[in-house]
Formats: C-alpha cells, sequence, structure tokens
C-alpha cells in the first residue's frame, strides 16, 4: 500500500530533510559543543550560530533579532505572553480579553490568571469562526492589562484582523499578544505593525523541529514580561536554560526556507483546498466549518452529514493522515469546543474532518484525497439507517 | 490524527471492512421483521431486520450508524442469526459482543445499542410467530 497521503499539517509539518541536515550538522559539528552562553572562543563561537539563527528567525516575522527571544514552543511562548505580561501589570490591571477558541495553550493560561484573581473576558465568535475588531473595543476596561488572540485558528483557520486589534490597544496603551503558530511561514506576519507587543510562534508548523519556539517581545515600548522559570538569565532573562544550538539551526533554517517560499506558495496552496473543497461537493451534505476567507491557505474544516467520525478515520486509515472533530483540539477525545463555540451539535462536530495541506502537498494528493474521502463517506453512508443522514448534521 | 491501527481486533476491522449484511432485505417469501434502538448521545443507531420462514430466519440485514465497534457487532449479529431457527437464536447482549470483538470497556454505552436492537426484533419476531 503506498504510504498514507499526510494532510496533517496543522498538527505538525513535516520536518524538511534540508532542515535535518542542518541539524545533523550542527550537532556533529566539533567546532559547535560549547555552551553559547561561554565567553571562551569556543562559547562564542556557538553564540554566533545562535545569532545567525535568530537572525533568520527575525526577518520572517520582520523583527530586530533582539526582539526574539526562543522557548521550548509555541506552548511556552504563550503562557510565558500571557501569565508573564499580566503577572507583570501588578494589582492596578486585572483585566484579560481573549476568545474561546484560542489554542489550549492560550485557554489554559488565561484559566490560570482568572484562578490568580483576574477576571477574563472571554470572546465568543460568529458562525464564522471570526473573532472582530468590534468585540475586543467593546470588551476593553480600564483595567484591561492584556488582550491575547490568535491570529489563524487551529482547527477552522480563520483569520483574526490582528492589525485592527493591536491598534485598538496601541491606542490604549494595552499590552497585544497573538498567538502567530499557524500563521508564520503560512502568510506574510509582520511584527512591526503597531500595537503587537508580544507574538508567539513555532518551528514544527513550518518545515522545522519539534521542541523549539520564540515569542516575539516589542523592542519599545518594551512589554512588562514576568518570567516563568529562573536560572542563569538567559534570553533577557525572559527565558533562562542553556539554547540548544542544533534546535535553533533547524528553527532558523526552517524560517529562511519558509520566508522563501511566501512569494508563491499561499497561493498555491489555497489554490489546492478550493480544489480539494470543490471535489469534496461529491461527497454532499456536508459543510464548511468557519469562514473560507479571511483564512490561513492550507486549512480546510469539512462535516459530512450521517458520519461517524471514528468510522471515517478507520475507514481512510492508511490512506489518508488527518484530524477529527473529536480529536484535534485536546488529547482527550472530547469533542471540539473551537467547533462547539460555532454553535456546531455534537454530531456535527464529531463527523468532522480536519484536512491540512503543506508545502509538499500536491493537485494529485488532493485529487487523490477527495477520492478516497467521498468513497469513504459513500460506504459508510449506504449502511445508515433510514433518516440518519437528516439527523446526524 | 489516524485511527491508531491497535485499535481494533481483526474481528472488528474484518467486520467493518465488509460490512457483510448491511442493507434493506430482498423481496422473497416469509415475514419481513425488524428492530430498531437510537442513542444518538451515544452517537449508535442500529437498525435489524430479518424474514421468517418456516420459523427459521432465512436472511438478516442490518443498517447501522455508528463506530467501527459498532458497525461490526451489528454485522455480527448478522451473520449468526441468518439462518437460525427462531425458537433458538444464538443469545448476544453487550458483553459477549464486547468478548467477542475485544472491545474496550469504553464501547460498552454503544453496544448496549446493539443489544437493545436484537431484544426489540426479537420481541417483534416473537409477535409474529
Amino acid at each position: 500500500m503506498a504510504r498514507a497521503l499526510y494532510l496533517d499539517h496543522a498538527a505538525t509539518a513535516p520536518l524538511d530533510p534540508r532542515v535535518a541536515d542542518a541539524m545533523a550538522a550542527c550537532l556533529a559539528d566539533p567546532e559547535l559543543q560549547a555552551n553559547p552562553a561561554s565567553a571562551h572562543a569556543a562559547g562564542r563561537a556557538a553564540a554566533e550560530q545562535v545569532a545567525l539563527a535568530r537572525g533568520q528567525v527575525a526577518r520572517l516575522v520582520n523583527a530586530s533579532p533582539e526582539a526574539i527571544v526562543f522557548t521550548s514552543g509555541a506552548t511556552e511562548s504563550v503562557n510565558l505572553a500571557a501569565l508573564g505580561a499580566v503577572r507583570a501589570c501588578g494589582p492596578g490591571r486585572r483585566h484579560v480579553v481573549t476568545s474561546r477558541i484560542e489554542h489550549r495553550a492560550g485557554l489554559d493560561a488565561c484559566r490560570q490568571l482568572e484562578r490568580e484573581g483576574h477576571e477574563v473576558t472571554w470572546l465568543a465568535p460568529g458562525r464564522d469562526g471570526l473573532i472582530r475588531a468590534e468585540q475586543v473595543a467593546a470588551a476593553l476596561r480600564e483595567d484591561t492589562a492584556l488582550v491575547s488572540l490568535m491570529h489563524a485558528n487551529n482547527e477552522i483557520g480563520t483569520l483574526t484582523d490582528i492589525g485592527a486589534v493591536a491598534g485598538l490597544c496601541e491606542a490604549r496603551g494595552i499590552t497585544f499578544h497573538t498567538d502567530a503558530a499557524q500563521s508564520v511561514g503560512k502568510v506574510a506576519v509582520d511584527c512591526a505593525v503597531p500595537g503587537i507587543a508580544l507574538l508567539s510562534f513555532c518551528a514544527h508548523k513550518l518545515g522545522g523541529p519539534k521542541g523549539v519556539g520564540a515569542l516575539y517581545v516589542r523592542r519599545r515600548p518594551r512589554p512588562q514580561v514576568q518570567p516563568l522559570q529562573f536560572g542563569g538569565g538567559h534570553e533577557g532573562g525572559l527565558r533562562s536554560g542553556t539554547l540548544a544550538l542544533h534546535q535553533l539551526a533547524g528553527f532558523g533554517l526552517a524560517c529562511e526556507l519558509a520566508g522563501a517560499a511566501l512569494g508563491e506558495e499561499p497561493a498555491r496552496i489555497r489554490t489546492l483546498r478550493e480544489r480539494l473543497w470543490q471535489q469534496l461537493q461529491a461527497a454532499a451534505p456536508l459543510w464548511r466549518n468557519g469562514a473560507a476567507e479571511p483564512s490561513v491557505p492550507g486549512i480546510l474544516s469539512v462535516g459530512f452529514a450521517g458520519i461517524e467520525g471514528e468510522s471515517l478515520l478507520l475507514e481512510l486509515d492508511g490512506e489518508i493522515a488527518a484530524s477529527s472533530g473529536a480529536a484535534c483540539s485536546s488529547a482527550t477525545g472530547e469533542p471540539s469546543y473551537v467547533l462547539r463555540s460555532l454553535g456546531r451539535s455534537d454530531e456535527a462536530i464529531q463527523a468532522t474532518l480536519r484536512l491540512s495541506l503543506g508545502r509538499g502537498t500536491t493537485a494529485q494528493d488532493i485529487d487523490r484525497a477527495a477520492s478516497v474521502i467521498v468513497r469513504a463517506v459513500a460506504r459508510l453512508r449506504a449502511a445508515l439507517p433510514a433518516g440518519a443522514l437528516e439527523r446526524i448534521a | 490524527m489516524s485511527a491508531p491501527a491497535t485499535r481494533y481486533s481483526a474481528t472488528v476491522r474484518s467486520h467493518f471492512r465488509s460490512l457483510a449484511g448491511a442493507g434493506d432485505l430482498p423481496p422473497a417469501a416469509g415475514a419481513a421483521v425488524s428492530g430498531e434502538a437510537v442513542a444518538l448521545d451515544r452517537l449508535a443507531w442500529v437498525r435489524f431486520a430479518v424474514r421468517i420462514d418456516a420459523g427459521r430466519i432465512v436472511d438478516c440485514r442490518f443498517r447501522a450508524f455508528g463506530c467501527p465497534h459498532t458497525l461490526a457487532a451489528a454485522s455480527l449479529v448478522a451473520g449468526r442469526l441468518r439462518g437460525a431457527p427462531i425458537d433458538a437464536l444464538p443469545a448476544f447482549d453487550a458483553g459477549t459482543l464486547a468478548c467477542e470483538l475485544d472491545a474496550p470497556a469504553e464501547k460498552m454505552g454503544r453496544l448496549l445499542v446493539v443489544e437493545d436492537a436484537l431484544r426489540h426484533l426479537l420481541a417483534n419476531a416473537h409477535r409474529v410467530q
């Protein structure tokens, strides 16, 4: 049997072979074995490698290298941004604005802030999955410390107008953080947009290694951020811990490669996604979760009437690797809270498939995927009791 | 995520792949009887239909919505009922189905729906007799 078609790039993108080579070379290089924080010549050589990676990462998001804080991934970046920024504000500013469709990292960090006595306003998306700047404006208060909204949603791909939200925050002197793990390297992301104070992203969504990410921390004016861990004062005191040189080498190159592909790749991926959506019409009745636009190019969340999600995944097993509505939000298998926020029923949520395309996806892949999915849906529907197709949607 | 290969027994996979007995009864001699159970909160809906002729189930078909274990259980039951004398039908409950399919404990709720559909069918079948 041919290798399963990988349509789960939103969960993680395959490591680019060029990145793997660079990481292996870094690990094996006898000149790069020292601690980058050491003052001796070997340490300085390692520090140069860190500086190279920092520059590559910074360029992808139009930031200065000094504004990049390396972390273990987007989850840590989001936690550092949300917890760190609000805790640093002190007792006068105890209010946070976020949304119900954030990644679990953002949701759980804000729940922790609630436990610490902060008040959180949870914005609900429209049925199109969009959080609008007007909602944010209406939620802001005198004591708002932080607005934290994801740029691209990881389940439905919709994009928040972070420029508009950042502008609102800028005008009120409120720190704005965005979780851009699903958008960096997929669409142009510009940290120089006025009002963006903090921006989280990671390597493994854009062809880099797992276990490394970054938090952009604006230089001027620099938002107050309290560190979450303490040690050697690395990364400007915000993230202590010896830097993993090979991870950073991989992250840096992955960012460079993603940046080089930003010219044409988003349009190509978007065209493929719409081709997939059109071909899936052969499996109607079906629905699309979230607005088609504005969105990142590679994510298509689609539900099929009368389909039980686990059976669909088994039907596709070995042919397509994708995520279900039941499982892609967490490791618990609970129905997706993102889709529930859009007003979907539990039956509709579990009948959802998230298909996410990436750099390696071809038109042939899309045609094959559509054919496999249409066939699988038809086979399962052929066994349905009368009336099930109408009731399970 | 992809469905993990180790989550389903060979029996489940075999029935799921073939869905033998899925569909409607073809026209034939004898009485057609059905039994159904629906529990959408458990994502399970099962309907059995049998044709009874001369005190024997001469054909059995099922229709089902549910997880692979639900579909496999319905297929397994349909296969066993076919040809069975109405007075000596094989006994199936959720526990025996779970054993036969090597189903995990969390699937019991769904297998109970299969059991309920079967009970409904048998009650209707005895009424016809």
